[in-house]
C-alpha cells in the first residue's frame, strides 16, 4: 500500500474515485456512504495546508486538492479516530456527527439504521472491534465499597505495609503441621503465577495487536512483576526473552504452538472462549499475515489464520482433561495450565468441570470483551456480564470445597481500580485488562480494529502505521497506569480496614448493591446499601 | 557538539518538524500568523524540490524554508538535516567562506558573503543544505539564492524540530 501523497500529484487518485466524479451520489450499493456518520468541520481561517492530517489519517478521509490549494475531506471515510485532530498543529479540526442523525427513534436507533444500510449495500456479515458498546446494566457501577469509621481503623498504606502480591495458580490442600519431622509446617507445593499487583494484560495476539504494543505489554509487565498474555498469536522469536513473563495461549488454531513455546512460558492457557465472541473462531485475513507473524503463527505468509469455533479435540470435560495434562506433562508440571471461558449460561458448572479436569487458572471472560474482529451482532447480544458469572463461579467452587483447587481470574470491561476491586471482592483472584491497557497507550475505542489499518498504531502491522507507537512510550505509560492502579487499590485496601488483597478475595461484605432487585443482588450474593 | 540525529525506524512521517523549524524562524512564531501575515508556506507538496529556481520563482513557488527535510520511500521516512560534522566538507567546500564554524561548534553561514555555488550542496553527505532564493547576493545569476541549512535554533535549549516530535524520532544529542 503505497501511499498516495507520494506517487506524486493529487492524493484523491483513486479508481473509485475517479469513477464516482467525488460525487457521493445515492446509487446501488452507496447507501452506507452516501450518509456520513461523521464531520470533519476544518477551521479553514487556521488551517495553515500542513498536511498532516492528510498523512495521519490511513482511511483517506483528508485529502488535499492543489488545484484550489485546500485541504478537505471525504466525511464518509471518517470513523471519528481523533487522530487527525491530536495532530493538527493549529488545533483546527473538530470532528462533529453528521447533521441532526436520522428522526428520533428510541427503537431504530441509528445505528440499527446504518447497520441495516451497509449489509443491504453489501450482503455482507458486518464486522467491528473492541467490546460490546451497547447498553446494559454494568453491575460494577451499581456496587459501592465499604469504608472503615469508628469501630474499625483505616489504614493509612503511605505509612504502613500494604500487600498487593497474588498467588494465582492452584494452592495446597491442607498444610501439614507435623512437618514430617523436618521442622516446619509442610504443604504440598503447586506452580504459582506470582503477580506483585492483581492486574494481568489480557491475551491479545500479535496480528491483532501491533509488535511494539505486544513489546510495551512485556516490558510493563516485567518492570511491575505482573503478567502479560500472547493471545493465540504465538510468541515472537524476539519475545522469548520475556517468557518468564508471559503467558502463552494454545488455542483452537494452536497458531504458533510448540514445545519450546509452551516451555519458554510462566503459565499456558487453553483458550475455549473469548467473551466478545463467545463460541465462534476467529479469522486473520491473510492480508494481514505479514511475514513477522507469518514466522510467529508458523502459517504460511499471506494465509487466512482461521481458528476453528471449538477446539476440535475438546468435545467434553473429559477431552478437556487429557489435554490439560498433554501439556501439564510437556511442561513437566512446572507452570500453571489455566483456562480461558467466555462468560455464558451454566458458567458456574462449566467452571466447575474445569477445575475437576485439573485446570489451576479457570478465566472468566465478561460480555463486555474487546476483540480484534468479530462479527458486530454476535459481540453485541452474546453472552453475560462478567460480575454476574464470576459471583456464581467462585460461589459454586466454594460450595464444593474446590475452589483451592484453582484461581479465578476476572476479564471483560475492567475500567479502573474500583471495578478491580470489586471483581477482587467478588470472588477472582486477579483481573486481566485489554482493552484499558489499549487506551492507555493512545487508543480511542474507534472500534476500527478489524481494518488493521490502526490511525495510532495499536492494532496494525503496516509498517508505515507501525512506528505511530513506538515501544518505549508503550512501556512507560502501562507502566504508570499499573502504578496509579496499584496504588489506587492499596487506598482502597486501606479505607477498608485490610492490609492484603488476600483479605479481600470473596469478601462480598465489603460490597453493597445500589438500585439493584433482590434477584440481582441474590446472584451477586451481596445485600442492599442501607443494611 | 550537540546536534540533532534522526532515527529512521520511529518516523512517523508527520512532518511536523518541518513545520516546527518554519515556526521557529517566522516573526510571529505562531503557525497561524506565519501562514497568514507573512505567508510562509507549510505545504510539503508545494514546496518541495524544484529543477530550476527561476522556474519556482516564476510560478509562485516559495523556497524551501524548513531547514530539515523528511524523505520518504513507501515504507521508510527519515528526517533530514545539518549534523554539523566534526570535519564539515561543506566549510572546506566553501570558496567564498561564507561558511564558518563558531565558537560553540555550529556550522553557520554569512548570508552576506554566500554567493550560491553550490559547492557545499555538492560536498554535504546529508543531502542537509537547501538553497533559499528569496535572498540574492548576486543580483546578475537569475533565481540564485544563500545557502539554507540547520542552525540548531540559537534562541531554544533544544531544537524546535526534537520539541515537536511526537515519536521521539529526532534525538539532540552528543555522538
Amino acid at each position: 500500500m503505497i501511499n498516495p501523497l507520494m506517487t506524486g500529484n493529487a492524493p484523491a487518485a483513486d479508481v473509485q474515485d475517479l469513477e464516482s466524479l467525488g460525487i457521493c451520489a445515492l446509487k446501488r450499493g452507496q447507501y452506507f456512504s452516501s450518509m456520513p456518520e461523521y464531520y470533519v468541520d476544518r477551521d479553514q481561517a487556521k488551517c495553515i495546508k500542513c498536511l498532516v492530517c492528510v498523512r495521519q489519517c490511513p482511511y483517506e478521509a483528508t485529502f488535499y486538492s492543489a488545484e484550489m490549494n485546500i485541504v478537505t475531506n471525504r466525511h464518509e471515510n471518517c470513523i471519528n479516530c481523533r487522530r487527525c485532530e491530536a495532530m493538527c498543529p493549529t488545533k483546527c479540526i473538530r470532528i462533529k456527527r453528521w447533521g441532526s442523525g436520522f428522526r428520533p427513534n428510541e427503537h431504530w436507533t441509528e445505528k440499527h439504521i446504518r447497520s441495516l444500510y451497509k449489509q443491504a449495500d453489501t450482503g455482507g456479515v458486518l464486522l467491528t472491534g473492541c467490546g460490546n458498546d451497547l447498553y446494559y446494566s454494568t453491575y460494577f457501577d451499581r456496587i459501592v465499597l465499604d469504608a472503615s469509621q469508628v469501630t474499625n481503623p483505616s489504614i493509612d498504606p503511605l505509612r504502613e505495609p500494604m500487600e498487593l502480591r497474588t498467588f494465582v495458580g492452584r494452592k495446597a490442600e491442607r498444610i501439614d503441621p507435623s512437618g514430617n519431622g523436618q521442622g516446619k509446617p509442610s504443604t504440598q507445593k503447586f506452580p504459582n503465577l506470582v503477580c506483585e499487583t492483581p492486574i494481568i494484560f489480557a491475551p491479545m495476539s500479535f496480528g491483532a495487536i501491533s509488535y511494539n504494543f505486544q513489546e510495551g505489554l512485556a516490558i510493563a509487565a516485567s518492570e511491575a512483576g505482573t503478567y502479560f498474555d500472547t493471545g493465540e498469536g504465538g510468541l515472537h522469536p524476539n519475545f522469548y526473552k520475556y517468557g518468564k513473563r508471559a503467558i502463552v495461549q494454545v488455542a483452537s488454531g494452536r497458531f504458533g504452538v510448540s514445545a519450546d513455546y509452551l516451555r519458554s512460558a510462566a503459565a499456558v492457557e487453553i483458550k475455549i472462549g473469548q467473551g466478545a465472541k463467545p463460541g465462534i473462531g476467529g479469522h486473520l485475513p491473510g492480508e494481514k499475515v505479514t511475514a513477522e507473524i507469518s514466522r510467529t503463527r508458523m502459517i504460511p505468509e499471506g494465509s487466512d489464520a482461521i481458528s476453528p469455533a471449538p477446539q476440535h479435540d475438546i468435545y467434553s470435560i473429559e477431552d478437556l482433561r487429557l489435554l490439560i495434562y498433554a501439556i501439564k506433562e510437556a511442561t513437566e508440571y512446572t507452570v500453571p495450565i489455566s483456562v480461558k471461558i467466555a462468560a455464558v449460561h451454566n458458567v458456574a458448572a462449566i467452571a466447575s468441570g474445569i477445575v475437576r479436569a485439573g485446570a489451576d487458572i479457570v478465566v472468566i471472560d465478561g460480555f463486555r470483551g474487546g476483540t480484534g474482529a468479530a462479527p458486530t451482532i454476535i459481540r453485541d447480544h452474546v453472552g453475560i456480564p462478567v460480575e454476574l458469572a464470576l459471583a456464581q463461579v467462585d460461589q459454586r467452587l466454594r460450595d464444593e470445597g474446590i475452589r483451592h483447587l484453582a484461581s479465578i481470574i476476572a476479564a471483560g470491561g475492567i475500567r479502573n481500580s474500583a471495578d478491580v476491586v470489586k471483581a477482587i471482592a467478588l470472588g477472582a483472584d486477579a483481573v486481566y485488562i485489554g482493552t484499558a491497557a489499549m487506551l492507555a497507550v493512545g487508543c480511542t475505542l474507534c472500534q476500527q480494529c478489524h481494518r488493521g489499518k490502526c490511525a495510532w498504531g495499536i492494532t496494525t502491522n503496516r509498517s508505515d502505521l507501525l512506528p505511530r507507537l513506538p515501544i518505549d512510550y508503550a512501556a512507560e505509560r502501562l507502566s504508570n497506569l499499573l502504578h496509579a492502579w496499584s496504588h489506587e487499590v492499596k487506598e482502597m485496601l486501606g479505607l477498608m480496614g485490610l492490609n492484603s488483597i488476600e483479605s479481600l478475595r470473596g469478601n462480598r461484605l465489603k460490597l453493597r448493591a445500589v438500585g439493584m432487585t433482590e434477584e440481582e443482588s441474590r446472584i451477586l450474593g451481596i445485600t442492599h446499601a442501607g443494611i | 557538539m550537540k546536534a540533532v540525529y534522526p532515527i529512521a525506524t520511529r518516523c512517523i512521517d508527520c512532518h511536523l518538524c518541518e513545520i516546527a523549524c518554519i515556526i521557529e524562524h517566522s516573526q510571529t512564531k505562531s503557525p497561524v500568523s506565519a501562514h497568514f501575515l507573512e505567508g510562509l508556506q507549510f505545504n510539503w507538496q508545494l514546496s518541495r524540490g524544484y529543477a530550476d529556481p527561476a522556474e519556482a520563482k516564476a510560478a509562485v513557488r516559495p523556497s524551501p524554508l524548513s531547514r530539515c527535510r523528511v524523505s520518504a520511500n513507501s515504507f521508510r521516512f527519515i528526517s533530514t538535516m545539518c549534523r554539523h560534522c566534526e570535519v564539515a566538507e561543506c566549510v572546506l567546500a566553501c570558496k567564498n567562506g561564507a561558511l564558518y564554524r563558531d565558537a560553540s561548534g555550529r556550522v553557520l553561514v554569512n548570508e552576506k558573503k554566500c554567493i550560491g555555488c553550490w559547492m557545499c550542496i555538492m560536498a554535504c553527505s546529508y543531502g542537509a543544505i537547501t538553497r533559499n532564493i528569496d535572498r540574492q547576493n548576486v543580483p546578475g545569476v537569475a533565481g540564485n539564492g544563500v545557502n539554507h541549512h540547520c542552525d540548531l535554533c540559537p534562541n531554544r535549549r533544544t531544537p524546535a524540530c526534537v520539541y515537536v516530535c511526537p515519536t521521539q524520532a529526532l534525538a539532540y544529542e552528543e555522538r
